[in-house]
């Protein structure tokens, strides 16, 4: 403690005097302890895939899911702590009913994105709060428009083509900047996701993982929704051989 | 009757919360057998709804509104998990009477008949009032069609008005059956609130089986 | 109950001695709605009409509501209590939908919401003041039901609700009902306008703009409000109301 916060890290809501909130910081370190999440957004749609870290054999496949859909046309996709995002998945989809109930119109991503920041936002400010170890990413439609949001652990957040977070974040943002992302098709981005979560995923580190991917584009009648089955078995078909070529590359040098 | 009249519950400035959806059920208990047998005719008014909902759950019940879903005949799932062995029928009597009494100040308006074997079995019949009044019985008939079939029980099966017969005599299964069935048929010319299906339930130690025939559909 | 608690209890319509006021009538009102099974599926009819009293208020009300991808609910009586149904259900499906667990919430299952929501506001004495038909396909097999403000349930291969139960059921009975598993989309179709038809013609709550609905392995699909051709000629010949 002393060698870092030098006492300024006690509470979220003491500046240290070189402007940094240290809380908040370590709340980022949470995020970057979980399994790698990346979402890609194309012309017609954004995908979410995430990289669910599986501890032991003996856990349920398709368990404790990781993408949390909010509204018919929204979705989350996280790293951090789990119960923590769910708290936020709550706060989204009361906001997200709200909406619906009071205006019969479903919520524009925009907004829901600012009310979840908001709330995020306000559990920097109390020393008896502790600020959410979580960072999702948020998916969703407007009439035709995708929007792809990622919040950060101080509330602020951005809207994206594409992003990351989570172990290994830095690997998958260099891997998403490499697609064209104005002449991708959204299947061949749920390709690109397995591909990318595939490769970033770490053997040596975590042995065990499944890959989770949802959509919400023209293709799933704007509906966040799974991955349908056999596109999600194409794509994972595909990480596993572009990995190997990978590898096959490897050794030639 | 419970029910208000309509206009009486509007003078009370209260809506009536019950509807009389007619039909009958009657069961009929021997030495060893059971007969359970209900019409399927579901009415409101003059206006039949559907010619087929079962009163029958397991056992019988009478008006529809407020069916309270218990499952007998001598067996309930839920109980049985809970005790780990089949429940025997005057417990399951008892407890519809609770049922029935812990709503005792806004009752189910319906008229309860259990069927089935008891632990030695022999064949019970139990009835009830709204409220949970309980009596086990050797027959028992309720519903729109009651005060036409009730007095032809109490001469063929209770033998009331007859002199110089064993009135303790029981009646073999297939007099009983013919007995069930020829109320029913009889009831249904004369009430318009019986008729198009006649589920029969007969339980012996072999088990229960149902059977469908047809009444008038008029 | 002193002023403070009175005044805390938003949602509930509280009088000023305390007592609970409920609804004892409905207030802007739909009339009959018809449902009927036929080969492909359910076929559902309604007007667009709802009616304040004897005024038609509001002439341009879908009261043919989809839930989910093969059910359908069709209502009638009070429209805001059929409003808050719809409500409630959309959230149910949404719930559903956050699931996420690729299936959707079926015909059957969604009658037995609907019937224990309108049984226990009944038991309230506070009922939601509908005749509802629900109907739809759920494994391959088509569903026909009927829930009211009393909880009473019933499935039928026709029925009707309202002034519907006594006009067009005889029709739906002699046309429809025996010939339920063979009726035609077109058939199916020709009975219902007939009997929306004849409604028109008899129940001073309707109206000829009207809409049908059919669910079948297809899915849902609503027609727009079209107007039904009626002939009013007899009226020449009759003499002493008033022409």
């Amino acid at each position: 403690m002393t060698s870092i916060g030098t006492g300024y890290d006690l509470a979220v809501s003491t500046y240290s005097p070189d402007g940094r909130l240290f809380q908040v910081e370590y709340a980022e370190k949470a995020v970057d302890n979980s399994g790698t999440a990346i979402a890609i957004r194309t012309k017609d749609g954004v995908i979410i895939a995430v990289e669910k870290i599986v501890s032991t054999v003996l856990e349920i496949p398709g368990s404790s899911r990781r993408i949390f859909p909010i509204d018919h046309h929204i979705g989350f996709g996280s790293s951090g702590w789990v119960p923590d995002i769910k708290r936020l998945i709550g706060i989204a989809r009361d906001e997200a009913w709200e909406h619906r109930k009071s205006y019969q119109m479903p919520i524009p991503p925009k907004m829901l994105a600012d009310r979840v920041a908001l709330y995020i936002q306000a559990y920097t400010l109390y020393s008896s709060l502790r600020p959410f170890g979580a960072s999702p990413m948020m998916a969703g439609m407007h009439g035709d428009e995708p929007y792809l949001y990622l919040f950060e652990t101080s509330g602020a957040y951005y809207g994206y083509w594409g992003c990351a977070t989570g172990k290994a974040k830095q690997l998958a943002k260099t891997e998403i900047e490499k697609l064209d992302l104005s002449n991708l098709s959204t299947r061949d981005a749920v390709k690109e996701a397995a591909r990318i979560i595939h490769t970033v995923h770490d053997d040596s580190k975590d042995r065990l993982f499944e890959l989770e991917m949802s959509w919400v584009c023209k293709e799933s009648e704007g509906k966040f929704t799974r991955v349908p089955q056999d596109l999600y078995n194409e794509a994972v078909e595909y990480a596993k051989h572009s990995n190997n070529d990978d590898m096959d590359d490897d050794e030639e040098l | 009757m419970i029910a208000m009249t309509e206009a009486a519950a509007k003078q009370n400035n209260r809506w009536e919360p019950y509807v009389d959806n007619g039909g009958t059920s009657l069961a009929i208990a021997g030495e060893d057998f059971c007969i359970i047998a209900s019409d399927t005719r579901q009415s409101e008014g003059y206006s039949i709804n559907t010619r087929y909902d079962s009163k029958l759950h397991r056992d019988s019940f009478n008006f529809r509104t407020e069916k309270i879903s218990l499952a007998t005949t001598g067996y309930s799932a839920d109980a049985k998990n809970k005790h780990d062995k089949e429940m025997h029928s005057h417990s399951i009597a008892q407890m519809i009477s609770i049922i029935q009494y812990q709503k005792r100040f806004f009752p189910y308006y319906v008229f309860p008949i259990l069927g089935g074997l008891d632990q030695e079995g022999k064949g019970c019949v139990y009835s009830y009032d709204p409220v949970g009044n309980m009596e086990r019985v050797g027959f028992q008939v309720y519903g729109s069609a009651s005060g036409l079939i009730q007095p032809f029980l109490d001469s063929q099966v209770g033998f009331k008005n007859q002199q110089n017969v064993d009135k303790t005599r029981l009646l073999s299964k297939q007099e009983a059956y013919d007995i069930a069935i020829d109320s029913f048929t009889g009831a249904t010319e004369r009430d318009i609130y019986t008729g198009d299906f006649l589920e029969v339930y007969i339980i012996d130690k072999d088990g229960i089986k149902k059977e469908v025939r047809q009444l008038k559909f008029d | 109950m002193n002023s403070t608690e009175i005044l805390n209890l938003k949602n509930q319509d509280v009088t000023e001695n305390g007592t609970y006021k409920h609804t004892l009538q409905p207030i802007v009102t739909g009339t009959s709605v018809l449902g009927l099974k036929y080969k492909d599926g359910i076929m559902l009819a309604a007007d667009c009409i709802a009616s304040y009293g004897s005024l038609a208020r509001f002439r341009n009300v879908q009261r043919l509501h989809p839930v989910g991808k093969a059910t359908i609910l069709a209502g009638s009586g009070d429209m805001s209590d059929f409003q808050h149904v719809q409500n409630l259900l959309e959230g149910v499906m949404l719930q559903e939908h956050c699931f996420d667990d690729e299936q959707e919430i079926g015909t059957k299952s969604i009658y037995k919401i609907l019937s224990n929501v309108m049984y226990s506001r009944r038991t309230k004495v506070d009922p939601l003041w509908n005749k509802f038909i629900v109907a739809g396909i759920e494994n391959g097999e088509s569903f026909l039901g009927y829930v009211d403000l009393y909880g009473t349930t019933y499935q039928s291969p026709v029925i009707a609700t309202g002034f519907g139960s006594h006009i067009a059921i005889p029709i739906l009975r002699k046309y429809a009902e025996p010939r339920a598993s063979d009726l035609t989309e077109a058939e199916a179709s020709e009975i219902l306008d007939n009997c929306m038809r004849v409604l028109y013609y008899r129940d001073a709550r309707s109206f000829n703009k009207i809409q049908k609905a059919k669910v079948t392995s297809a899915g849902i699909e609503i027609t727009e409000p079209y107007s039904l051709s009626t002939n009013w000629d007899f009226a020449e010949s009759i003499r002493g109301y008033g022409a």
